[in-house]
């Protein structure tokens, strides 16, 4: 890491550049995850985020997938909620209007059932005042298509992207799923279609068994697993997206500590989202926001893009290191 | 406003089978609670496990500022919260949902009903209708019917026969009151005594809240049903905690209510009873042990 002479007491700069945003810091939170960020409002400063994704909005309101929806599993949840929302119309009436007011970027998360739902709907948030960016929610079944989801196939993702690249000028942000063989192949057929940044990663597929009643525990049978149990996983597929792409990439996936966060950003994320953790404690995002300022301090850091990227596969073990110094291998 | 507050343990105590009572210092949160509302419990630090805890608060004493919770030992969560000792920290998120309406009925009688763990919002509730209307000297019928699986899960309650209130006990085993359950023993002393009550709380295991409601439907009494479902944020942010629900706008609509910010009190029409899962049996706990 860089290392930039830093006076204590200075405030280190948290601010990155994703892509056309600057945000004051890395630290969003994930759609589903923040409501459509009034509910969080008793707990911090929506100010003080670096952006808001909110719960992922259809082109119809959509009720949702009857209960049971969640269940905890060791250091994680699977949810079916089945993207309840209340469509893009209520949202944009009720729901933005308080967020519009509020100086942080808005992203809004938006997924359909078929292409043209996708296009339709980011037609209607072209140019709506107070939106920063789209984030395209790729893992949602392709009714047209047998059901088959859309982020799980290169090419129907990249029609999903290309038809929503045409329907906006706005930034996109594809957000990807976990649940595929090679999510790099995904991403590279994203960016190539449009998109300007990417997000990784979705819930991870899972189920919950009960043995008393012998049934699945969630109504819908299977879920999305999210939570610390995943941040192993969210970070082998971004450096995986990494390697693949030179376009700004958005980590998610356990985040719940300034460290977890800072893991990402040091694999090469320019910024992160956090879920569940917010359910944990609502005012999380401060508190890691926070940390990775002490962070910046204690290795006097000035900026925290100079740590963006810095992970080092070469030397993967102290004594490789003090070899590698000795012996300047490349 | 919801806060989210650092307390601490003043006393937990066993109060009956699997039951424990927890009184926490927290001032803040006692100012504004309302009976039927409940907060969220971290009952430890890390991530087993990893979501907080609903309960509804037991009691609230803003003037001491604390608040009690009575809860049952049913898995891994309310485990770890039965070993917090006095001056233990706990972080806790309240208050949370609607609450409970008091009666706008004059003395008309009120029925409420509690199975097993359900007494818990309902206590300080009932004391509370019992004195309302001493000042003007007249009093109120209060019947509570009071189910449990076996004579040891009761809750003392020795101020129920002071305060006037009637209670109508029952156990599935027949070890106190009516052998049987609470509904049944509902139905058949309301059509025996023919009370006319102004309206019926309510708070058990959704089997047994879909009886209470049905009752409630078929002879107009108006409901507040404390409803319960597995919740994640607490905070309407996860919309997890859903319950399948009666749109009135397009009755054949498929449409839910969330438990953790349009209840957890609900009125019996809300809800379309006929689509509700119920949760998993609970475990025996030495499974857990
Ligand atoms: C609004 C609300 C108020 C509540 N008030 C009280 C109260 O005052 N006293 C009390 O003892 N309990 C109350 N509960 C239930 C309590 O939240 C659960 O018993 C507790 O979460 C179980 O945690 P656990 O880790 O011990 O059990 P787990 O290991 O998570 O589960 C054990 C068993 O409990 C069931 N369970 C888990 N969570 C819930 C839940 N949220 N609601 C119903 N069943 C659940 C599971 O299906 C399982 O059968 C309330 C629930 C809600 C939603
Ligand atoms: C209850 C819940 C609802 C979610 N809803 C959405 C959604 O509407 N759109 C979306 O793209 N992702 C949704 N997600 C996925 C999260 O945004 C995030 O990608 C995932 O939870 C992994 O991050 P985490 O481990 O920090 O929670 C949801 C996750 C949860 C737990
Ligand atoms: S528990 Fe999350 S919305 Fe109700």
């Amino acid at each position: 890491m860089a290392q930039n002479s830093n006076a204590p007491g200075d405030t280190p700069d948290l601010s990155v550049q994703l892509g056309p945003l600057r945000l004051r810091n890395p630290v969003m939170v994930a759609s589903g995850t923040f409501g459509y960020g009034e509910e969080y409002e008793d707990f911090l400063d929506l100010e003080r985020l670096g952006a808001i994704v909110v719960k992922g909005i259809s082109l119809r309101p959509r009720p949702g997938n009857p209960p049971p929806r969640i269940v905890e599993t060791a250091a994680g949840m699977i949810n079916a909620i089945g993207l309840e929302n209340v469509g893009v119309d209520v949202f944009l009436k009720s729901k933005l209007p308080h967020l519009q007011r509020l100086q942080v970027p808005v992203v809004v998360n938006i997924f359909g059932n078929t292409l043209e739902e996708y296009a339709q709907l980011a037609a209607k948030l072209d140019g709506v005042p107070g939106i920063a960016a789209l984030e395209i929610n790729i893992s949602c079944p392709n009714v047209k298509e047998g059901g088959m989801v859309f982020g799980t196939d290169p090419l129907m993702a990249a029609r999903v992207v290309q038809v929503v690249r045409r329907a906006t000028a706005l930034p996109l942000i594809t957000k990807l799923t976990p649940n595929v063989t090679r999510i790099g192949d995904i991403a590279r057929a994203t960016v190539d279609a449009g998109s300007d940044m990417l997000s990784c990663i979705n819930t991870v597929a899972a189920m919950a068994v009960d043995i008393f009643s012998r049934r699945p525990k969630l109504a819908n049978v299977m879920g999305g697993l999210s939570g610390p149990a995943i941040k192993p996983i969210a970070l082998r597929c971004t450096l995986e997206v990494l390697r693949e792409v030179h376009c700004p990439v958005i980590g998610i996936g356990g985040i719940a500590t300034p460290t977890d966060a800072l893991e990402f950003l040091v694999l090469g994320a320019r910024a992160v989202q956090v879920g569940t953790a917010n359910f944990v404690n609502p005012s999380v995002t401060t508190e890691i926001i926070e940390g990775m300022e002490r962070f910046l301090r204690v290795e006097k850091i000035a900026r925290l893009e100079d740590c963006i990227g810095t992970l080092d596969t070469q030397c993967l073990f102290p004594f490789a290191e003090i070899a590698c110094e000795l012996t300047d291998l490349p | 406003m919801k806060i989210m507050e650092d307390v601490s343990v003043v006393s937990q105590e066993k109060v009956a089978f699997q039951t424990h009572l927890l009184r926490l210092s927290a001032g803040r949160i006692s100012r504004e609670a309302r009976l039927g509302q409940f907060l969220m419990v971290q009952v430890r630090d890390g991530t087993d496990p990893l979501l907080r805890r609903p309960f509804s608060f037991h009691r609230i004493d803003a003037e001491q500022g604390v608040v009690e919770i009575l809860y049952r030992v049913v898995g891994r969560g309310t485990w770890w919260l039965s070993q917090c000792d006095s001056g233990a920290r706990l972080r806790i998120i309240g208050p949370l949902g609607n609450g409970f309406q008091l009666p706008q009925c004059g003395p008309a009688p009120v029925v409420a009903v509690a199975g097993g763990i359900g007494i818990a919002p309902m206590m300080q509730l009932l004391e509370k209708l019992a004195q309302w209307l001493a000042p003007s000297g007249k009093t109120r019928e209060i019947h509570l019917f009071y189910g449990a699986r076996t004579a040891e899960e009761f809750i003392p309650g020795k101020a129920f026969d002071t305060l006037g209130i009637t209670v109508h006990w029952s156990t599935d085993d027949g070890s106190r009151g009516h052998e049987g359950f609470v509904t049944r023993l509902l139905e058949d002393t309301m059509r025996r005594e023919k009370i006319k009550p102004c309206v019926v709380y309510s708070c058990g295991p959704l089997a047994m809240q879909y009886h209470v409601a049905r009752w409630a439907l078929e002879n107009g009494v108006p409901s507040q049903l404390s409803l319960e479902s597995l919740m994640a944020c607490g905070l309407g942010a996860c919309l997890g905690c859903a319950l399948p629900a009666v749109n009135p706008a397009a009755p054949q609509e498929e449409h839910y209510l969330h438990v953790c910010k349009d209840g957890p009190v609900f009125k019996a029409e809300m809800i379309q009873w006929h689509k509700i899962q119920t949760h998993p049996a609970t475990p025996p706990i030495f499974l857990f042990s």
